[in-house]
């Protein structure tokens, strides 16, 4: 199976899985909730007015036909109105999916720089101290809950130290002309610092724990005797020969990493009042805003989708022992 | 030999039919409808203590926490339910009592209505009607008294409690705060009471409620009006004893039994520099009538026509005499002006950058950023700008009611909208810069029989089922006091319009066991409760 084909392969795929995806979305919320206009309508408004209210948002319509419309209108890059807003959904999401973006980017980024770093440390310092304190800290940092890890944050540096603000993205009142205006400023680093290293060292364990084993794995293999024997420094082998193998599943977890990171940290963000994608989906799906809640979880899969195609290929491509499977030679 | 088989055939046939006999005499279960401990812990649990103390009366009760939204569905639109708890919202137009009458009148018991458990009383809806023709107060509050004394007889709906509205602001930075029923301090007076004691002058409020829209013909979320009214003006305004005050009216009086008289002060502007003239509050109400908004539609309803008698003075023509017409319509709809929404087909098809933000009210529209902030500042030129000491309003959206609490604290805002949990409550106490007001409400949680499904049909079994409900319990333990129990449907604190002489029913499982007892109820040898014979 050539390389091409192997992509299209993982494309269609790609797409098929996404159509289920958008099927089960369609019909869950429909059959979480039987009837969304009672989100839709106040107490004590009449049938009358309940009619006019469903016909708006296409409600009276038999559900085999509302879910026809629905995929002509996602072919069509429509994503509806939303209910809450009464506005449409897409610029919606795109505003709150850049707020996610400008958090959460800059804490894997950060936990993918340092992560690794430490994985070569722990699988080098085997059997020491060092290792052993490096795997319970990932351990521990990996299961605390986030929203508990972010609350001691607010109260130590936000209310006892009072040095750092504990919720928005900058502070108010601010007008921004632009999306990159709203992060080309100190005060959104300043805002920045508490949400991102809580998301930070959450992420942070995987990389380490990943990079540790697969260099413990590498260095049992031949060629590090090779180097050892032509009598490289170990340092030079860790980090030139080792390390540079190891960081194929790194890299693969990053990207999948990536793809999650749009649904953003929900918790954190509730947490630290960012207005973000995760905090509008928790809305959404509170006040049931079908339109904006499928939205935003379409995009959540969606990239969830991409980014693991992206993983698989770059892995392909970066390790050439990976046999791409579902072929005669 | 055969009468033996006989008796061996009749005795269980005997047996059978004398347990179906029995079983089909017992009361059924019942099944109480209540919100998910998750949306409303208070309601859940209150559930829960009325299935106990039913159980004390050999009555079976199931408990279903439903999804809210499902919850709404089943009790309004379906009327699927024996017996549900719900609350009502005290939204300011509902402090007339025309809102809380109405969820017993006959007429509204169809599908979709305020009255899903279906009361019917002839004297009941004979009084409604009359108290909505009523002009003079004193004579419609003799009305709504009899009704009340009606509804607590009959029992349709037990009132279960009334929660408190307990919220806190920065004693440290303004001061001036006029609690208000159902509103506490985040109220429509907020610009003309409160005043700085420092160098900030912008009155900073924590949230977590969003507007849905800032369209006013198309938002329907009490968050939305809350943040609108500010910058929008009314013909008339409730003052915090609920008196209607003549606001951008100089003086509305009723001319005849169908016709009203508003005659426009003079001298308004628009936020952007136009006048405010009878042709623009003509225009608002036939413009909110012609998009026929729903929301709206049960205010305007008794309207017929508005005419223009003088430059300054306009008619409103009724259908027929509406008592609630002042009080509600004149005191909600919010003034547009003309010039910008007259060519505006349909109003609530408008994308939200398209929605003209220009009001008469105090305050002038001056930021909205979804999820994060909200602005508006002093109308220098409105007429009673003397009156406001601040610079305007800043909103922070939080995302939770934790963000809001950490913001207090930490005095990034000065007051909340919006009530604190239990926890923090004690913790504001705590803190030297916050003073904590605790205001009544006039909404309440209910709980609604469906009177079409017996043993709820039967006004003595209702009774009895008065007695079994633990009000106390639910102040002290699950209000943790913070709240008043459940009395008639028109709240205590609305006190013009609230019966105090109704007869209460006291909890107490022995008189609810003898009035069970007299209606010729009785108990089988299980315990449970079965229905006259």
């Amino acid at each position: 199976m050539g390389k091409g084909q192997y992509i299209a392969k993982r494309l269609i795929q790609l797409v098929i899985t996404f159509l289920i995806i958008l099927t089960i979305l369609f019909f869950l919320f429909r059959l979480a909730l039987p009837d969304p206009t009672a989100a839709l309508v106040m107490d004590g408004l009449s049938a009358e007015e309940q009619a006019m209210v469903r016909e708006r948002f296409g409600l009276d319509r038999p559900i085999v036909e509302q879910y026809f419309i629905y995929l002509r209108n996602f072919m069509r890059g429509e994503f509806g109105l939303s209910f809450h807003y009464k506005s449409p959904v897409f610029p919606i999401l795109m505003e709150k999916l850049f707020n996610t973006l400008a958090l959460m980017l800059p804490a894997i980024f950060v936990s993918y720089l340092i992560g690794p770093l430490l994985g070569v440390l722990l699988s080098w310092k085997r059997g020491s101290n060092i290792e052993f304190t490096g795997i319970i800290g990932g351990l521990t940092l990996r299961s605390a809950p986030v929203f508990w890890t972010g609350m001691i944050f607010i109260m130590v540096f936000g209310i006892w130290l009072g040095i750092l603000p504990t919720s928005g993205m900058r502070t108010l009142p601010y007008e921004a002309s632009s999306n990159l205006d709203k992060i080309l400023t100190l005060d959104y680093l300043r805002h920045l610092i508490l949400p991102m290293f809580t998301i930070a060292i959450y992420y942070l364990g995987l990389p380490m724990l990943i990079m540790r084993n697969t260099m413990l794995e590498i260095m049992g293999e031949d060629f590090i005797e090779l180097c050892q024997a032509k009598g490289l420094s170990e340092r030079k082998i860790m980090y030139k020969h080792v390390a540079r193998n190891a960081l194929l599943p790194v890299v693969t977890q990053a990207a999948i990493t990536i793809g999650l990171a749009v649904g953003g940290q929900v918790v954190v963000e509730v947490v630290f009042s960012w207005p973000g994608l995760g905090r509008e989906m928790i809305q959404a799906v509170r006040t049931s805003d079908f339109p904006m809640a499928q939205s935003a979880f379409m995009m959540m899969a969606g990239l969830v989708l991409v980014m693991n195609t992206v993983a698989d290929l770059l892995y392909s491509y970066l390790d050439p022992r990976v046999v791409l499977k579902g072929g005669d030679k | 030999m055969r009468s033996k088989y006989l008796v061996y055939l009749l005795v269980p046939v005997l047996v059978l039919g004398l347990s179906i006999g029995v079983i089909a005499e017992r009361v059924p279960e019942l099944n109480i409808m209540t919100t998910t401990e998750g949306y409303d812990p208070v309601r859940y649990e209150a559930a829960f203590l009325i299935q106990e103390n039913l159980a004390e009366l050999g009555i079976e009760v199931s408990v279903e926490p439903t999804e809210f939204s499902t919850l709404i569905q089943n009790f309004y639109n379906e009327q699927d339910f024996e017996i549900a708890i719900a609350g009502w919202s005290g939204r300011v137009d509902r402090l007339d009592p025309q809102h809380f009458l109405g969820t017993l009148e006959s007429g509204q018991a169809d599908l979709g209505g305020n009255n899903p458990g279906g009361y019917v009383n002839e004297r009941y809806d004979e009084l409604f009607a009359l108290q909505a023709k009523e002009f003079d107060q004193d004579q419609r509050r003799e009305y709504v008294l009899e009704m009340q004394e009606i509804a607590m007889d009959e029992q349709p709906v037990n009132i279960l409690f009334f929660r408190d509205e307990v919220v806190a602001y920065n004693h440290n930075n303004f001061e001036g705060f006029v609690p208000m029923a159902g509103e506490a301090i985040y109220n429509e007076w907020i610009p003309f009471d409160v005043d700085p004691l420092g160098e900030d002058r912008m009155l900073t409020i924590g949230t977590t409620q969003e507007p849905d829209n800032i369209n006013p013909l198309d938002s329907t979320t009490v968050w939305g009006w809350k943040f609108m009214r500010m910058y929008y003006d009314k013909l008339i305004r409730l003052s915090p004893d609920i008196e209607p005050l003549p606001w951008a009216a100089e003086s509305v009086d009723a001319i005849d039994d169908n016709t009203i008289e508003v005659v426009l002060r003079e001298g308004m502007l628009f936020h952007d520099g136009e006048p405010v003239t009878v042709e623009d509050i003509k225009f608002t109400y036939d413009y909110f009538r012609e998009q026929d908004f729903a929301y709206f539609r049960p205010f305007y309803q008794p309207l017929d026509e508005v005419t223009i008698v003088d430059d300054n003075t306009l008619h409103f023509v009724l259908e027929e005499p509406t008592s609630f017409f002042i009080t509600v319509t004149l005191s909600q709809i919010p003034i547009l002006p003309k010039h910008l929404w007259e060519d505006i087909e349909a109003a609530d098809q408008l994308n939200p950058e398209d929605v003209p933000t220009v009001g008469s009210g105090p305050l002038k529209f001056d930021t909205y950023d979804r999820g994060e902030y909200k602005r508006l500042v002093k109308f220098d030129d409105y007429f009673k700008a003397d009156d406001i000491n601040i610079d305007g309003v800043d909103f922070n959206i939080y995302a939770d009611s934790e963000g809001v609490y950490t913001a207090l604290a930490t005095e990034e805002i000065d007051m909340t909208a919006w009530r604190l949990e239990p926890a923090q409550i004690e913790l504001a106490e705590q803190e030297d810069h916050l003073t904590v007001v605790s205001v009544p409400d006039f909404g309440y949680y209910h709980m609604t029989y469906n009177l079409r499904v017996p043993p709820m049909d039967d006004v003595e079994f209702r009774r009895a089922l008065a007695h079994a409900v633990p009000y106390e319990t639910f102040i002290n333990v699950l209000l943790d006091g913070l709240g008043e129990r459940g009395t008639s449907i028109i709240a205590p604190v609305n006190a013009f319009w609230h019966n105090p002489d109704v007869p209460l029913y006291d909890y107490d499982l022995d008189l609810a066991r003898e009035r069970l007892e007299n209606a010729g109820y009785w108990w089988d040898d299980d315990g449970r409760l079965n229905f006259p014979e």
